[in-house]
């Protein structure tokens, strides 16, 4: 005799089930006990007790978050203090002499054509999404803090900061770059990235 | 388990405003059921771990873009659920394994007594995966065969192959 396959017992239970399945159900005592241990098991699947996280992942959440929105704070200040610099660097070379200004005009193009290096390397090792051990995320936010600390003092006081400074200023971005690329590198070959 | 978890509008609107204390006491409510979802679907306690870290960053970086539309815990679970099934689909295409196999233990033999927690855990995550959405968790067919990017027939098959296993596994430990 032939009996209602595990197919036949979930579509009985969806009510989906063949004319065939449906009227054989009601003659077959093998099949009914099929379909009510079906019924039994998933009761059983429900009424299984709740799994509990074996660590408190909320600090690791906390500062991934945490150096998230300093990031975006980051990009924020870096673009107002790109075009404020833009529009100060203009107005310094023009008053300027070529002898004076050029070296420090070309140390601050270095440092910032570093920076844009470094940024753009950096979004390879993009975190967002991925996973950060509390410490690992520690440390970049306090990186990407330091960063956007920079990044203000350079929007905010460019327009009466000697050049010389602001070649400082820009070196020390790309010092704290570096060692965000390498905190970031660390952890991606860490994850087998 | 069955969950029915109420939040509060006024602490989603808080959370939505980026208050710290808010988006902690989200997590919190969620935590265990989030967990408990991913870690009945997956093999492994440390891929449970980091999904629901995954889970949650994701959860608090877009609750602002969450507009009340069903319960929290749907949208919530939703996306838990999905990032579950992605870790499992790459863990398979890393393992070239395909999507539907089971993993199989050569020579593994089910004692007595074995129960049913005990015989779900040996179904390969697809199969964890389809049985806990749909039995437990209440998706349809359609909605798995959605997240998982297959057909509707792949996840009835799925679940049929499951429960037969089951069955058979149960059947064995009681008669072992």
């Amino acid at each position: 005799m032939m009996h209602c396959t595990m197919e036949d017992l979930g579509a009985l239970r969806a009510g989906e089930a063949s004319v065939w399945a449906r009227r054989h159900i009601t003659t077959c005592a093998t099949c009914q006990a099929e379909l009510e241990l079906l019924y039994q098991r998933v009761s059983q699947l429900k009424a299984l007790p709740a799994l509990r996280p074996p660590r408190d992942r909320w600090p690791a959440v906390q500062a991934t978050l945490r150096a998230q929105r300093s990031r975006r704070r980051r990009t924020v200040g870096a673009w107002s203090g790109s075009l404020a610099l833009a529009a100060a660097l203009a107005g310094i070379l023009l008053v300027q002499p070529w002898s004076q200004g050029g070296k420090l005009h070309a140390e601050l193009s270095q440092a910032k054509q570093q920076s844009a290096t470094l940024e753009d390397s950096l979004q390879q090792y993009d975190i967002e999404g991925r996973v950060l051990s509390g410490r690992t995320a520690a440390v970049v936010a306090d990186l990407e803090d330091r960063i956007s600390a920079i990044d203000g003092t350079l929007a905010q006081r460019q327009l009466e900061t000697q050049q010389a400074e602001l070649v400082k200023l820009w070196q020390q971005r790309v010092d704290l770059m570096r060692e965000l690329k390498h905190a970031r590198a660390t952890r991606a070959r860490y994850v087998g990235l | 388990m069955t969950v029915a978890l109420a939040v509060p509008d006024v602490l989603v609107a808080r959370a939505q405003a980026g208050d710290e204390a808010a988006l902690e006491a989200l997590y919190r409510a969620f935590e265990t059921p989030v967990y408990n979802l991913v870690r009945r679907m997956l093999r492994r306690p440390e891929d449970a771990e980091d999904v629901v870290q995954e889970t949650f960053l994701e959860v608090l970086r877009s609750i602002k873009q969450y507009r009340g539309e069903g319960h929290l815990w749907g949208w919530v679970r939703r996306i838990a659920s999905t990032k579950a099934l992605m870790r499992i689909r790459r863990d398979h295409v890393r393992a070239t394994e395909s999507l539907d196999e089971e993993p199989g233990k050569p020579g593994m033999h089910v004692g007595a007594n074995i129960d049913l927690e005990r015989a779900f855990e040996q179904l390969s995550e697809t199969s964890r995966a389809v049985v806990w959405l749909h039995d437990v968790e209440g998706y349809t067919h359609e909605e798995i065969a959605d997240q998982m990017g297959k057909s509707v027939s792949f996840s009835k098959s799925q679940l049929a192959r499951a429960h037969a296993r089951l069955r058979r596994m149960l059947d064995e430990g009681a008669h072992a």
